[in-house]
């Protein structure tokens, strides 16, 4: 057991080099090492899959890495993250290698002889490598095709690139080793410091309603970027989004009012954050004698036509997200002093313009 | 041997290799323009020509490989300095990457450059020059916006990766697309144009045998727009049916029902590739028979009555040019035998009556014929049969019936339904009774449509003559191939019997070896003297 550990780290360690310009020494025979220990660990993925103690005390070994090296402010995330991943451990090499300009020429021309020995008879017992690959190629290039859909608009592509990329980070998430629970936070507020920030929200929103898909059994092979259990990471973001409220604020600012209102509706918790956020920048407001309308003191603020399109798309929800929020804003009214008359409370006027002022 | 045959055997393998090197030369060029002309193949036309060279491009490309892997990296550069611009070219037509094993191939040529000890700047330029083809081919990806690459990377995900899960996503949100509009036409939010289908059926083409693309395809082949003509290409449905055909791809029933109803020249390749399976299989039992046919999904497809017409059509075409050969008769009965079964399942939903299926038939005598002979107790085998002889005779003989087209259609119609003869060869031989004329005309008819009424009395009487013998031999104790022999001889003093009656008496002859008590007992010897024929 230990000895099999010990050739995971080792692995890891490769794996991680084999991206650096480390690996330009290389000869030959390193790389032939290098794909027999992949080989190796993969054969050990096959023959371990259903037995639980070996395959928990790999993927511990693989979190204790991982939080080791992702000290908070850097977070490299280890190509190895759990023990699905290990039945992939060749490719991973393989492509990383290929990829890698620092390779030696000698090296290089022996690699491409491994992973493509030509036609032959094909390794009926498993995938073979070179299957993988070309499997990959067709793949990219069907994805390249369908891309050109667009006659106008792009919306298939867009769309299928944010819930992939959603899918991604809930994996991620559900891999990220819980160390006092802290795990996920710090990762997510890491990804925050570190990422473009606007399709990092959009990101969160198709996140946050993707499907929730039926539970799998233990132990069944799983394409990278199909959650297990979306329900599981999806909480995780909300606990983030509601802990940060710079983030939520960014979120509620920055995204199509159609977007926030269905997040608000799937997730209860962020529809009362949302709702606080909104009356607080409601608050804000002041009646402009002169212009008729209400305007934020500062340039920051929200206007009145960004609170009223996201009321308005609220109101148009299904129950009980709609009557949420007419509770609220009645409450607010109420507490403003009930006016029905516009100009003095900003909530009856919210209200006169929804059509619900009573 | 004389002088000139000596010299061509000498020449023989170097002027097969100089005629080879010659076609391979002129195929070089003819490609190499072609892939100029395609470029990137972003055009309709060049979509559509890449589309049709697909196959023959791809077994360009395994002779480019069988020449370039003998030869080192600069061999290869001498010999084909425009190799690097041919390979370069396929690389960025990405109809030639997602067609079949082309990518493998072309991955393996690239392979043949890589020098693995490049001498000087020149073989090193080359050596970087394919790596960075070979990354194009396998890993590069290229998102419109930066921020999308930048996720992907800070989540510590490569492309290979998160490819597969991509490409699942497109392939969803087009299906649900397509699926929108086609239950809502023009209510739907987002319309899909025509051109878009078209165009989606032809990216389709060069990847219908990658299996993330069958639900794309199978919600392009059920989809219907709203306008009158065809929107899908042509070749897709060709693409489509060839790789049904060879099994590379799977598709519910209901999706190849529809190609073959949109595409005709499918549904005809597809039984034509049918009988082939069934002439070329060396020994062809019933039950194989039935194995292919349930296998190719036409006597499903047939309750819709257009398939089934066209199928049936084919068939008679089969059964006329082949002058009624058994094969394709045991084949036409097999196949009505699953069509039937399959109408029964389908039976809640069933909405054709059986005119559409057999328009020159009488229904009464379908409804008959339809019947299983084996649900009927062997008691009352009679009674159909003798409907059913008296129905055929009346159409057969009554020239004035123009509607029930004549006795060639009769005599089809019957044939679908074998089992109505075999029983009525065995009630023959079995029962003590006179032979009923009705079962006498029915066997004979069915031998033998083309007779006129004096050479079908004929050959009732000589079976009936031959059946007399038969029956006294039936439940005789000593029963013996010589005794069949003679029930079987023709009479000297008439005309030698013609070959289709001696056929059937054949057949009775084989019922009375299985039914008879004692017929086992002399069935080999019987055969071996091939009595009566």
């Amino acid at each position: 057991m230990e000895s099999l550990l010990q050739h995971l780290e080792r692995f890891s360690e490769l794996l991680a080099v084999s991206r650096t310009t480390h690996v330009s020494p290389w000869d030959p025979a390193t790389v032939r090492r290098a794909l027999q220990w992949a080989r190796y660990l993969r054969h050990v993925h096959s023959r371990f899959g259903r037995h639980v103690r070996i395959r928990t005390a790999l993927e511990r070994r693989l979190q204790k890495r991982w939080r080791q090296e992702g000290t908070s402010g850097s977070f490299p995330v280890p190509g190895l993250t759990n023990f699905q991943a290990l039945g992939r451990c060749d490719l991973l090499l393989s492509l990383r290698l290929l990829e890698n300009r620092a390779l030696g020429d000698a090296a290089y021309h022996y690699l491409l002889q491994q992973l493509f020995p030509g036609p032959g008879v094909p390794d009926a017992d498993e995938e073979t490598l070179q299957g993988s690959l070309v499997r990959l190629a067709r793949r990219r290039s069907a994805v390249h095709m369908l891309r050109f859909t667009g006659y106008g608009e792009n919306s298939v592509l867009e769309d299928s690139v944010l819930k992939t990329q959603a899918e991604l980070l809930l994996q991620r998430l559900r891999e990220v080793p819980k160390a006092e629970g802290e795990g996920p936070s710090r990762f997510l507020s890491a990804l925050w410091d570190r990422l473009p920030q606007n399709n990092f929200l959009k990101v969160i929103a198709a996140a946050l309603l993707l499907p929730p898909s039926s539970p799998r059994p233990q132990g069944e092979e799983l394409e990278l970027g199909t959650p297990k259990t979306p329900g599981q990471g999806g909480q995780e973001l909300v606990r983030w989004l509601l802990a940060k409220s710079d983030v939520m604020a960014a979120f509620c600012h920055n995204l199509p009012v159609g977007l926030l209102t269905s997040v608000a509706g799937r997730h209860p918790e962020l529809s009362r954050a949302y709702l606080g956020l909104l009356t607080d920048w409601g608050r804000h407001l002041r009646y402009d004698l002169e212009k008729g309308t209400w305007v934020g003191a500062e340039s920051q603020h929200a206007s009145w036509e960004e609170l009223y399109g996201r009321f308005q798309s609220l109101c148009q929800a299904p129950p009980p997200l709609k009557d949420e929020v007419l509770t609220a804003l009645e409450s607010c009214k109420a507490q403003d002093g009930d006016f029905q008359v516009p100009g003095l409370s900003i909530w009856t006027d919210l209200l006169l313009a929804l059509g619900r002022g009573s | 041997m004389c002088a000139h045959c000596f010299l061509q055997c000498l020449a023989g393998p170097f002027s097969k290799m100089a005629q080879d090197s010659v076609g391979f030369s002129s195929d070089y060029q003819f490609w190499m323009q072609k892939l100029s002309v395609w470029d990137q193949a972003s055009t309709l036309e060049t979509q559509q020509d890449t589309c049709l060279h697909l196959p023959r491009f791809q077994e360009f490309l395994r002779q480019v490989y069988e020449v370039l892997k003998e030869m080192d990296s600069n061999t290869i550069i001498e010999r084909f300095p425009t190799i690097g611009q041919l390979l370069a070219k396929t690389c960025w037509n990405p109809f030639i990457l997602a067609f079949d094993e082309s990518q493998k191939i072309l991955i393996w040529c690239l392979c043949c450059l890589i020098n693995k000890e490049p001498q000087n700047s020149e073989e090193s330029k080359l050596n970087s020059w394919t790596r960075g083809l070979l990354s194009h081919i396998l890993s590069a990806f290229r998102f419109d916006t930066k921020e999308v690459g930048l996720f992907t990377q800070g989540l510590g995900f490569a492309p290979a990766d998160y490819c597969p899960g991509l490409l699942k996503n497109m392939v969803l949100s087009l299906v649900s697309e397509l699926r929108e509009n086609h239950l809502n036409g023009f209510n739907t939010q987002r319309r899909m144009v025509p051109e878009k289908i078209r165009f989606l059926s032809r990216v389709c083409i060069p990847l219908v045998t990658l299996p993330d693309i069958e639900p794309l395809v199978e919600a392009l082949l059920i989809y219907h727009g709203h306008e009158p003509q065809e929107v899908l290409w042509p070749e897709f449905f060709d693409a489509v049916n060839e790789a049904f055909l060879l099994k590379k791809i799977s598709l519910p029933i209901s999706a190849v029902v529809c190609l073959w109803l949109r595409h005709l020249p499918s549904l005809e390749k597809a039984t034509l590739h049918l009988f082939d399976k069934l002439i070329s299989s060396q020994r062809n039992f019933l039950r194989r028979i039935e194995c292919f046919l349930k296998d190719s999904l036409l006597p499903e497809a047939a309750c819709h009555p257009a398939i089934f017409r066209i199928v049936d059509e084919m068939f008679r075409y089969a059964l006329l040019e082949t002058d009624g050969a058994p094969e394709v008769l045991a084949a036409i009965q097999v196949f009505t035998r699953c069509f039937v079964e399959a109408l029964e399942k389908k039976n809640k939903q069933l909405k054709f009556t059986f005119k559409t299926y057999f328009p020159y038939a009488s229904p009464s005598l379908v409804m008959m014929l339809l019947q299983h002979p084996k649900e009927i107790p062997q008691e009352l085998w009679h009674q159909p049969l003798k409907h059913i002889s008296e129905m055929l005779r009346e159409m057969v003989e009554d020239q004035t019936h123009g509607s029930y087209g004549g006795p060639f259609e009769c005599w089809f119609l019957f044939v679908h339904f074998g089992g109505w003869a075999d029983i009525a060869a065995e009630q023959l031989v079995m029962s003590e009774a006179e032979p009923p004329e009705a079962l006498l005309w029915l066997l004979a008819f069915s031998y033998s449509p083309r007779d006129r009424s004096l050479q079908r009395a004929q050959t009732m009487t000589e079976v009936k003559a031959v059946l007399g013998h038969l029956k006294k031999l039936f439940r005789s104790p000593t029963l013996s191939a010589k005794d069949l022999q003679a029930a079987a001889a023709e009479s000297q003093a008439r005309d030698p019997r013609p070959p289709l009656c001696q056929k059937l008496i054949r057949r009775l002859i084989l019922n009375f070896l299985l039914w008879a008590p004692g017929g086992h007992v002399i069935a080999r010897e019987v055969i071996t003297l091939r009595i009566s024929s």
